[in-house]
């Protein structure tokens, strides 16, 4: 019986070491400095750690469903919607080709490419003072990086040559909350306007 | 596993830890341990659709899930199983009685025997990887050099001390101190060498601190400095989330600070200033230093047509250390294996590159003293099938001689 008793007394002493932590703790654990350690910033304020302080080259208003994300690189406005926060909203600005963009759209959907002619079809909407391309589709998102695919999710946007420069706003969510605020998202398209500040991030 | 009937022999009445013994080392219990599983399997390959990965994975696998109900396309199945890593602990059990300890020692059975310590070598690597393997990503842009991998969902709350404008080492308050910290419970955190001691609370792990001016407060949160934590759904994504807490500093005399907001959604940590000495308050993502240096020279990817999937990509690093370079290069399937770290090229960015942008190398690095561990098992488990097989074989070619040989 021996191995019996040495299996109990195994999950007994398992068992056993599983403790909960106390109110009081002493920090023991300590990291050196590494190249993420960038010189801080002393003394921010709260405006400072928590919202963008750099002056954003486009600005528009957002519906008050929409809740502001920080912003980030390649997402100069940022927003996210929906019952469970799932949905996303951002402004970018880069470079390339308003058809390249609009393909690698449609591509993220397992959509075919478009040619020079359905592109030419396209709806128009205005934006910033330019004509941009509406974009819809639906099926399963998969954004790349080796992300997860998501099924039954839904895209509206624009994509517009600005100045020489690809201005995009891009919404993506579940299919039916896509639907549900497109009418919001051209009326925020059309609110927006550029500030002058340096599209660089 | 033993089938055929054992050595052990059994008496008119067993007692109790006899009968016990017999179900533990049991066939019985092997097959149902081993339909459990399969059938857990099942059901979190398809809660993970729905759930994510991690959560999925840690809902099923982690030693704190004794028990699991599954939520199958957002509704509760009425059924309480076992989770996975008990089923594969009393495998491990039944394993080592019924197929090491009970089984015949003979010459025939090697092949088994060696099986079955194959298969207890793999639920052991099992068990090893999930309690001590770490893993952590590094992202590095083509001519920059990284020192350091990041975890995947671990929030920190780290607290240095500024001296000349540099921070050189970095007290670290561990997730596992931080999660269970919900609203209204706290926790007070003590360091070395630090005049002061921080009380968090108000643990959320996916939040945005939001301004008052932007949206009013609706559910009572505290407000400090115009800023609350606007408490958001978990993501789908663990990775994705964005963790938040509320701290106080209570200095040596008993001074205590106004709230302030600790989360990794901010820009700049906060700063606290005793007497002469500044220090920073700041959550982030836990950061694993690594013992040598990374310089990613060159990221290629290639694209399958019309696609942004990738067909492959390939980094060539150089590894600095102690003045020493080593130029080596890590593609899908071919990681980097150096000083107990596995460098995997995981991914790319950023999102939604197109073929030919400027890009950044993604690899995951992993710590597992079981590394290797499952290959070995296999290569054992593959000799004590081949053993037994030919021993079966030979068994039979040579009983059919013999047969042969009577009749001739």
């Amino acid at each position: 019986m021996k191995p019996f008793f040495l299996t109990t007394a195994l999950i007994a002493l398992f068992f056993a070491s599983c403790e909960k932590h106390g109110d009081r703790v002493k920090v023991e654990e300590t990291r050196r400095n590494t190249v993420k350690d960038s010189d801080p910033k002393m003394f921010a304020t709260s405006n400072e750690r928590f919202l963008d302080a750099k002056p954003s080259p486009i600005q528009g208003t957002h519906p008050e469903t929409w809740l502001v994300r920080p912003a980030r690189q390649f997402r100069l406005l940022n927003y996210s919607f929906g019952e469970a926060g799932l949905g996303e909203i951002y402004v970018s600005i880069s470079s390339g080709r308003v058809l390249e963009n609009v393909n690698r759209w449609l591509i993220q959907f397992g959509k075919d490419e478009l040619n020079q002619e359905g592109f030419e079809s396209m709806e128009r909407i205005p934006i910033v003072g330019v004509e941009g391309v509406w974009i819809e589709a639906d099926g399963e998102y998969g954004a790349g990086m080796g992300a997860e695919a998501k099924p039954g999710y839904g895209l509206a946007g624009v994509v517009a040559e600005v100045d020489g420069k690809i201005l995009t706003v891009k919404m993506v969510g579940p299919k039916n909350e896509v639907a549900a605020e497109k009418e919001r998202l051209r009326a925020f398209v059309g609110s927006l306007r550029m500030t002058g500040a340096s599209t660089e991030y | 596993m033993e089938t055929e009937p054992s050595l052990y022999t059994p008496k008119a009445r067993k007692s109790f830890l006899g009968k016990s013994y017999d179900f533990m080392a049991g066939f019985h219990l092997a097959t149902v341990l081993l339909l459990v599983l399969l059938l857990l399997t099942w059901l979190a390959t398809l809660e993970q659709i729905d759930q994510g990965l991690h959560y999925t994975l840690n809902k099923y696998f982690s030693w704190k899930s004794p028990y699991i109900i599954p939520t199958i396309n957002g509704k509760i199945v009425p059924v309480l199983l076992p989770g996975g890593y008990y089923i594969c602990a009393l495998l491990l059990v039944n394993m080592i009685l019924g197929g090491v300890v009970r089984i015949r020692k003979t010459p025939r059975q090697i092949g088994n025997l060696i099986s079955h310590f194959g298969i207890i070598f793999m639920l052991i690597a099992g068990g090893v990887a999930h309690h001590f393997e770490i893993r952590g990503n590094m992202a590095i842009g083509e001519g920059e050099m990284s020192d350091v991998a990041e975890d995947y969902t671990e929030y920190v709350i780290e607290v240095a001390e500024v001296i000349n404008g540099e921070r050189e080492t970095f007290h670290v308050i561990r997730g596992e101190f931080l999660s269970d910290l919900k609203k209204g419970k706290n926790r007070t955190f003590d360091f070395e060498g630090i005049p002061f001691s921080l009380v968090i609370g108000g643990y959320s792990k996916n939040v945005v601190p939001v301004s008052i001016g932007d949206r009013a407060p609706k559910k009572g949160e505290l407000v400090t400095d115009g800023f609350y934590l606007f408490e958001n759904e978990p993501e789908k994504e663990a990775e994705r989330n964005i963790a938040g807490a509320y701290g106080k500093y209570v200095l040596e005399n008993g001074e205590i600070s106004d709230p302030i907001i600790i989360t990794a959604a901010s820009f700049h940590p906060h700063t606290i200033k005793v007497g002469e000495r500044l220090f920073t308050v700041d959550m982030r993502k836990r950061l694993w230093p690594m013992p040598f240096q990374v310089k990613l020279d060159k990221f290629t990817a290639d694209f399958h047509p019309g696609t942004s999937r990738p067909a492959e990509f390939i980094s060539d690093i150089r590894r600095l250390e102690n003045g020493q370079e080593s130029t080596v290069r890590i593609e899908m399937n071919e990681p980097m294996r150096y000083e107990g770290l596995t460098f995997f090229q995981a991914s790319y960015g950023p999102e939604g590159a197109k073929p030919g942008e400027k890009m950044f190398s993604i690899f995951e690095i992993v710590r597992n003293p079981a590394d290797k561990w499952p290959e070995y098992s296999l290569y054992t488990v593959a000799v004590g099938m081949l053993i037994t097989f030919l021993t079966k074989l030979f068994g039979h070619l040579s009983a059919a001689a013999r047969k042969r040989n009577q009749h001739g």
